[in-house]
C-alpha cells in the first residue's frame, strides 16, 4: 500500500459532519475582519432580497419580484467574494501546492466579468427603451430604489473602513503558511523513504525535515504579510466596485424618477441607465486587466524595470555565461515568484552565484526564487 | 534662410518630425476650421446661385472680383520685379487653363450638389500626389498609404454606386432645350455619351478635375517663383482669366435672356463667395502651410471640410436656415436634390480616413527597437533591419495572415466555419426580420450576435494561444484558452441563471405566446447548432486522438531519454520502464479528458443554443396541441438547470488551473517521481516543490534540493528533469543547495550569528549523512 493513499485519508474531510463542517466555515468567516464584514453585508443584502420577494409575492408585484431576483444576482458577487476570502486562507496540501491564495485574484476577475454582463444587459435594455420608452410606473420605484441605496451605502461605508483591519489580520496566516510547508515536507520525506531503505535513514530525514521547518520562517515570513494585503485588495476591490455600481444604479433610478415625475421626462430612464452602464465598464477594466495579467502568468508590471537591470547584474557576476529562460509571475499581490536557469563556467563558484543571484532578485522584490544552475559544457 | 534649411533637412531626412510647440499652433488651426467652414459655406451658397446664373457668367464675376481685391492689395504690377513678355504668355496659360478647371469643377458641382463637390474635389494636392503615386509608381511609401488609396477609391466607388442620388431621376426630367448654352450642352452630351447618369458623370468629371488641378498646380509652381510669389501670380492670373472670359460672357449676355431678376440682390451672396472662396481660402491655406507642414495642414484643412459639409448638408435644407438665406432666395423649387444618403455618409468616412492616412508624413526610422542592455547598463537600439520599414500593418495582410492562422490549425477552423455559419444564419434572419417587419425576428438575430460573440472570444483565444512567448508573458499566452473557456462558462452561468428567474415569473404568470413564427426559426436554429454539435463533437474525438497520438510519441522519445539517463542512474531498471509505461497510459487518458478548455466552452455553448431550440420547439408543439401555456416555462426550467450542470464541471477545471493546482493527471506521477528523486544518491532532501498546469501543452514546475557536498550538481540536475519529464513536467526548474542555503541567508542579510550556528548544525549534520551513506 503506498503512503500516499493514506495522506489522501488524512486530508479527507469526513462527510458526517456536516454541522461540524459548517460550523468551522463559520468561525473562519468571523475570525477575519474583511470576511465578516463581507458576510454580515451579504446578511443584509439577503434579507433586503427576501423581504421584498416576500412583499412581492404578497402584493403580486412582478416588478419587486424581479428586482428581487435581481438582488440575488448581485449577491453572488458578494458570495464569490466570501468564499474566496475563506478559501484564500486554506492551507495549501499536495494538491494546491501554494495554497488557495490565487482565489482572490479570481474572485476579482470573476466580479469583474459580472459587471461587465450587468453593464453590458443594462446598456442594451437601455438602447431598446430608449428606442420607445415603455410606460414606467414610477409609484413604487422611489421607495424601494431609496432603500437599496441605503443598503449600499452602509456596504460602501463598511468596506472603505474594512480596508486596513485586514492587512494586520494577514500576519496569522502567514504564519500557519510557513509551518505547515514546513511540515508538508517532513511528511513528505517521510513517505519516500520509508518506503525504500528503511526505518534508519527515515529518522534521519525527519531530523532534517525539521531541520528545514525552522530555517524556513526567514524566506517564508518575507514573502507571507503580502497575501494578507494582497487579498483585501483584490476582492475587496471587486467586492467594491460591485456595491458602487449598485448604489449608481440606484441613484440613477431615484433621479430618472424623479425627473419623470416633475418633469414627465421619459427618456430620462434610459440615458441614466446608459450612462451607469457605461461608468460601471470603465470602472471594471483595470481590474479586470489587472487580474487577467495575473492568472495568465504576466511578468509583474512593477517588475518590468526592474528586471532587465536585475539580468544585467547576475550576467556580470563572475562566472556567469548567460541567463536563460527567466520566468518572473505574480503569485496573488505582491507574492511574486520567479525561475531562471544560469549557465556558468565549469570552473564557477556555484554557491556564491546562487547567493548572489538570490540578493540581486530579492532586493528587486521577488520573494521566491529558483535557480538552475547549469555548468556549460567545455 | 541656412536655419530654415536645415530644419528642412531635418524634417525631410526623416530622422525625426519637428515638434512644433502645439500652442502656437492651436491658433493657426481655429483659424484654418473657421476659414474651411466659411469655405463650404460658400459653396453651397454658389450651388444656390447657380441655379439662376449662368456659369460663365458665374465664373466671371468671381474671376473679376477676385482679381479687383487681390490687385488691390497684392499690387503686382508697382511691386516685384517686371514681368517679360515670355512670362506673361505663360501667365496667360496658366490663366485659361484654370478657368477651364474651374469650370470644370462649377459645371460638377451643378451635378452633384454641394456636398458631393466638397468630399470630391477639396482635396489637398499632396493628398492627391501621393494617391497617384501608390497607385502608378512601384514605391507607394508602405502598406498604410496602400491602404489610404484603398479608401480613397473606395469612397469615390460608393459615391459612384451606393449614393441612390439621383432617384429624383433628372436623366429624363432634362430635356435638350432645358441647357443655357452650348458649353453645357456639349458637357451633357459628353456625359450622356460615356452612359452614366448626370450625377455619376459629375463624380467622374471632378476626380479628373481634381487630378488636372494638381497637376496644374505642381507645373505653375516654376511659374509662381518665375514671376516672385504664388500670391502675385494668383492675382494676376484672375486678373487675365477675367479678361479672357470677357468676350464669351458680352456673348453670351446679348444672345440669351437671363434668368435673374435683380443683379442687387445677388451682390451679398456674390461678394460673400469671392471673399470665402477665392481670396480667405488662398490666403489662409498659404499662411497655415508656412508656419504648419504641409501634411498637418492638408489633414487638418480636409477634415475640418469634409466635416462642415456635412454638417451644412444637414442644415442647408432645413427651414430654419431657409429663413436665414432669405435675401439670397435663388428659386422657389424645393431643394429635395442632393439629399443625404448613406453612400455619400460611408464615402465621406472613407474619404476623411483616407485623407488622415494619405497626408501623414511617412516615419521611417523614427523608433528602433530595443535590444537589451549593454554592459553599462545603458540601453541598446536596434535602428536596423525592419525598423527601418516599420510601417503600421497593412490591413489586407493582416486579414490574409490571420486567416491562414485560423485555417492551420483543426479547433480554430472548426469555431471559424462555425462561426460563419453562424453569422450567416443571424444576417439571413436579420434582413427577413427587417424585410417582413417584424420585431420578433430581429431581436432574435440580434440575439444570436450576441451568442457569437462566444464563438468570437473562443476563436480569438484559439488564435492568441499560439502566440510566442514575450518578455512581460514568459511562459507564453497559453492561459488564453483557459481563461477563455472560464469566461464563456461563466457566462452560460449568467445566462441560465437568467433564463431560470425569467421562467419562474413566467410560471407564476404564464404570457400569451403567439407560436405562429417561432417553428420556422428556431428549427432553423436547431440544424445550425446541431451542424455545431457535430463539427465540435469530431473535434473533440479528432483532437483526443491526436493529442494521444503526440502523447505516443512523448512517450516514446522519454523511452530513449530514460535510457541514456540510466547508464549512470545506478538505479532499478525496472523503475525506468514502469514510468515510461505509466506516462503513456497517461497520455492516453490525458487526450480523452482534458480536451482544451477553450473548445469545451465553446461545445457547451453550442451544446445550450441547441437545448434551447429543442426547448422551445418542444413547449410549441404542446402549446398549439395542447394549449399547455406553462409547457414553455417548465421547459426552460429544464434547460437552464440542465446547462448549470454541465458547465459545473468545466469551470471546475478552469479554476483549478487558475488556482495553480497540481495537475490532477499528473498527481499520481509527480508523487512517485518526487519519491524516486529521494532515492537519488548525493540528494539529502527537497522543499517547496512546486507544480502547475500552465496551458493544455505546459506542465511547469519548481523544486529546490538540497545535496550532499560531493556530487556532481550537473548528473543530479539531468536526473531529476529526466525523472519529471517522465512525470510530464515539461518546464522544470531545479535549484539545488549544497550548503549553499547559509549563503543564501546572508545574501538575505540575515544575522551572522545564525549564519553561524546554522554552519555547524550543517556541518554537524554533514558529518552524519556520510556516514550513514557509508554504511
Amino acid at each position: 500500500m503506498l503512503p500516499l493513499s493514506i495522506k489522501d485519508d488524512e486530508y479527507k474531510p469526513a462527510k458526517l459532519n456536516l454541522l461540524v463542517k459548517i460550523s468551522g466555515w463559520f468561525r473562519s468567516i468571523l475570525a477575519d475582519k474583511t470576511s465578516r464584514n463581507l458576510f454580515f453585508f451579504l446578511c443584509l443584502n439577503l434579507s433586503f432580497a427576501f423581504v421584498e420577494l416576500l412583499y412581492g409575492i404578497w402584493s403580486n408585484s412582478l416588478g419587486l419580484i424581479s428586482d428581487s431576483f435581481h438582488m440575488f444576482f448581485d449577491c453572488t458577487a458578494l458570495l464569490a467574494g466570501l468564499a474566496a476570502s475563506v478559501i484564500s486562507r486554506w492551507r495549501s496540501n499536495d494538491s494546491f501546492s501554494y495554497g488557495y491564495v490565487r482565489a482572490e485574484v479570481l474572485a476579482g476577475f470573476v466580479n469583474g466579468l459580472f459587471l461587465i454582463f450587468t453593464a453590458f444587459f443594462i446598456f442594451s435594455e437601455g438602447v431598446e427603451r430608449a428606442l420607445e420608452p415603455p410606460d414606467v410606473h414610477h409609484e413604487r420605484l422611489l421607495p424601494v430604489s431609496i432603500a437599496g441605496l441605503l443598503v449600499n451605502l452602509v456596504g460602501i461605508f463598511v468596506f472603505q473602513h474594512g480596508g486596513h483591519g485586514h492587512s494586520h489580520g494577514g500576519e496569522g496566516h502567514g504564519h500557519s503558511h510557513s509551518l505547515f510547508n514546513g511540515s508538508v515536507g517532513h511528511g513528505h520525506s517521510h513517505g519516500g523513504h520509508g518506503h525504500s531503505h528503511g526505518g534508519h535513514e527515515h529518522g534521519h530525514e525527519h531530523g532534517h525535515g525539521h531541520g528545514h521547518s525552522h530555517e524556513e520562517p526567514h524566506c517564508h515570513d518575507e514573502h507571507s504579510y503580502s497575501p494578507a494585503k494582497g487579498s483585501s485588495k483584490q476582492i475587496l476591490q471587486g467586492v467594491f466596485l460591485h456595491i458602487v455600481a449598485d448604489t449608481l444604479g440606484s441613484i440613477g433610478v431615484i433621479i430618472s424618477a424623479i425627473l419623470m415625475q416633475k418633469y414627465d421626462l421619459m427618456i430620462a430612464d434610459p440615458i441614466c441607465s446608459m450612462l451607469i452602464s457605461i461608468l460601471i465598464g470603465v470602472s471594471v477594466v483595470p481590474l479586470l486587466r489587472e487580474s487577467i495579467g495575473i492568472l495568465m502568468q504576466r511578468t509583474p508590471p512593477s517588475l518590468d524595470h526592474a528586471l532587465p537591470e536585475c539580468y544585467q547584474r547576475v550576467q556580470q557576476l563572475q562566472g556567469v555565461y548567460n541567463l536563460q529562460e527567466p520566468h518572473f509571475w505574480t503569485l496573488c499581490t505582491d507574492v511574486y515568484i520567479g525561475t531562471l536557469k544560469l549557465l556558468v563556467a565549469p570552473d564557477a563558484d556555484a554557491r556564491w552565484i546562487l547567493s548572489q543571484t538570490h540578493n540581486i532578485f530579492t532586493q528587486a522584490g521577488v520573494r521566491q526564487l529558483y535557480v538552475q544552475i547549469d555548468i556549460a559544457a567545455m | 534662410m541656412d536655419d530654415k534649411y536645415g530644419s528642412n533637412v531635418i524634417s525631410g531626412g526623416k530622422l525625426g518630425r519637428v515638434e512644433v510647440p502645439n500652442d502656437r499652433l492651436t491658433k493657426y488651426i481655429v483659424l484654418l476650421c473657421v476659414t474651411k467652414l466659411l469655405k463650404a459655406l460658400g459653396i453651397f451658397e454658389s450651388y444656390d446661385l447657380l441655379k439662376v446664373v449662368h456659369i460663365v457668367q458665374f465664373l466671371f464675376i468671381l474671376k473679376l472680383g477676385c482679381a479687383v481685391i487681390l490687385v488691390f492689395f497684392q499690387k503686382p504690377f508697382s511691386s516685384g520685379k517686371v514681368i517679360s513678355k515670355r512670362q506673361w504668355i505663360k501667365i496667360f496659360k496658366h490663366a485659361v487653363i484654370s478657368c477651364v478647371i474651374s469650370l470644370l469643377g462649377f459645371f460638377g458641382l451643378t451635378l452633384c450638389g454641394p456636398l458631393r463637390t466638397l468630399l470630391l474635389f477639396e482635396h489637398s494636392d499632396l493628398v492627391v500626389i501621393s494617391l497617384l503615386s501608390v497607385l502608378f509608381t512601384s514605391y507607394g511609401g508602405g502598406p498604410s498609404k496602400t491602404r489610404g488609396a484603398a479608401f480613397f477609391i473606395i469612397a469615390v466607388i460608393c459615391l459612384l454606386l451606393f449614393d441612390n442620388d439621383d432617384l429624383m431621376a433628372k436623366m429624363a426630367e432634362h430635356p435638350e432645350g432645358h441647357h443655357d448654352s452650348a458649353l453645357t450642352h456639349a458637357l451633357y452630351t459628353g456625359i450622356a455619351f460615356l452612359g452614366v447618369a448626370d450625377h455619376k458623370g459629375g463624380v467622374v468629371l471632378l476626380v479628373l478635375a481634381l487630378c488636372l488641378r494638381v497637376g496644374f498646380n505642381t507645373a505653375s509652381r516654376k511659374l509662381s517663383v518665375e514671376i516672385g510669389g504664388a500670391k502675385r501670380l494668383y492675382a494676376l492670373s484672375n486678373l487675365v482669366s477675367s479678361l479672357v472670359l470677357l468676350p464669351w460672357v458680352l456673348v453670351l449676355s446679348v444672345t440669351t435672356e437671363s434668368k435673374v431678376e435683380s443683379w442687387s440682390a445677388l451682390l451679398f451672396p456674390f461678394s460673400m463667395i469671392i471673399f470665402s472662396v477665392m481670396i480667405l481660402d488662398f490666403y489662409v491655406d498659404s499662411i497655415c502651410a508656412a508656419k504648419m507642414e504641409a501634411p498637418r495642414c492638408a489633414r487638418y484643412s480636409s477634415i475640418f471640410l469634409f466635416l462642415s459639409g456635412l454638417l451644412l448638408a444637414n442644415f442647408w435644407t432645413h427651414p430654419l436656415t431657409d429663413q436665414l438665406r432669405a435675401m439670397s432666395k435663388p428659386g422657389q423649387q424645393t431643394s429635395t436634390e442632393h439629399v443625404l444618403s448613406g453612400g455619400v455618409l460611408v464615402s465621406a468616412a472613407f474619404f476623411i480616413m483616407s485623407d488622415n492616412i494619405l497626408s501623414s508624413p511617412s516615419k521611417k526610422g523614427q523608433k528602433g527597437t530595443l535590444v537589451g542592455y549593454s554592459p553599462e547598463g545603458t540601453p541598446l537600439y536596434n535602428f536596423m533591419g525592419d525598423a527601418l520599414q516599420h510601417t503600421s500593418q497593412s490591413l489586407p495582410r493582416f486579414i490574409k495572415e490571420s486567416l491562414k492562422q485560423i485555417l492551420e490549425e483543426y479547433d480554430s477552423r472548426q469555431i471559424f466555419y462555425f462561426l460563419c455559419l453562424n453569422l450567416a444564419f443571424t444576417f439571413v434572419e436579420l434582413f427577413y426580420g427587417v424585410w417582413t417587419n417584424s420585431l420578433g425576428l430581429i431581436s432574435d438575430g440580434f440575439h444570436m450576435l450576441f451568442d457569437c460573440s462566444a464563438l468570437v472570444l473562443g476563436l480569438f483565444a484559439a488564435l492568441m494561444t499560439r502566440w510566442k512567448a514575450t518578455r512581460i508573458y514568459s511562459y507564453g499566452y497559453g492561459r488564453v484558452e483557459i481563461l477563455s473557456g472560464f469566461i464563456n462558462g461563466l457566462f452560460l452561468m449568467v445566462i441560465a441563471f437568467f433564463v431560470f428567474v425569467e421562467s419562474i415569473t413566467r410560471l407564476i404568470d404564464p404570457p400569451n405566446i403567439n407560436t405562429d413564427m417561432l417553428t420556422p426559426v428556431s428549427i432553423g436554429g436547431l440544424i445550425v447548432n446541431l451542424v455545431g454539435i457535430c463539427a465540435f463533437s469530431h473535434a473533440h474525438s479528432h483532437g483526443s486522438s491526436k493529442s494521444s497520438c503526440t502523447g505516443h510519441d512523448h512517450g516514446h522519445s522519454h523511452h530513449g531519454h530514460g535510457h541514456g539517463e540510466h547508464g549512470h542512474g545506478g538505479h532499478g531498471h525496472s523503475h525506468g520502464g514502469h514510468g515510461h509505461t505509466h506516462g503513456h497510459g497517461h497520455s492516453h487518458g490525458s487526450g480523452g479528458g482534458g480536451m482544451n478548455a477553450n473548445m469545451r466552452g465553446v461545445f457547451l455553448h453550442v451544446l445550450a443554443d441547441t437545448l434551447g431550440s429543442v426547448g422551445v420547439i418542444i413547449s410549441t408543439i404542446l402549446i398549439r396541441q395542447f394549449g399547455w401555456l406553462i409547457a414553455d416555462p417548465i421547459c426552460s426550467l429544464f434547460i437552464a438547470s440542465l446547462i448549470f450542470l454541465s458547465v459545473i464541471p468545466l469551470l471546475k477545471d478552469a479554476c483549478e488551473v487558475l488556482l495553480l493546482r497540481t495537475p490532477p493527471e499528473h498527481e499520481k506521477d509527480l508523487n512517485i517521481a518526487l519519491e524516486k528523486i529521494q532515492k537519488i544518491e548525493g540528494v539529502l532532501s527537497y522543499r517547496d516543490p512546486h507544480f502547475w498546469r500552465h496551458s493544455a501543452s505546459v506542465v511547469a514546475g519548481t523544486i529546490h534540493l538540497q545535496l550532499m557536498s560531493d556530487v556532481v550538481e550537473q548528473r543530479i540536475i539531468q536526473q531529476v528533469t529526466a525523472v519529471f519529464k517522465d512525470a510530464g513536467v515539461n518546464n522544470l526548474s531545479v535549484q539545488v543547495e549544497k550548503e549553499a542555503y547559509f549563503q543564501h541567508m546572508s545574501g538575505l542579510s540575515t544575522g551572522f550569528h545564525e549564519v553561524l550556528a546554522m554552519t555547524q548544525q550543517m556541518e554537524s549534520m554533514k558529518y552524519y549523512k556520510d556516514g550513514t551513506c557509508i554504511m
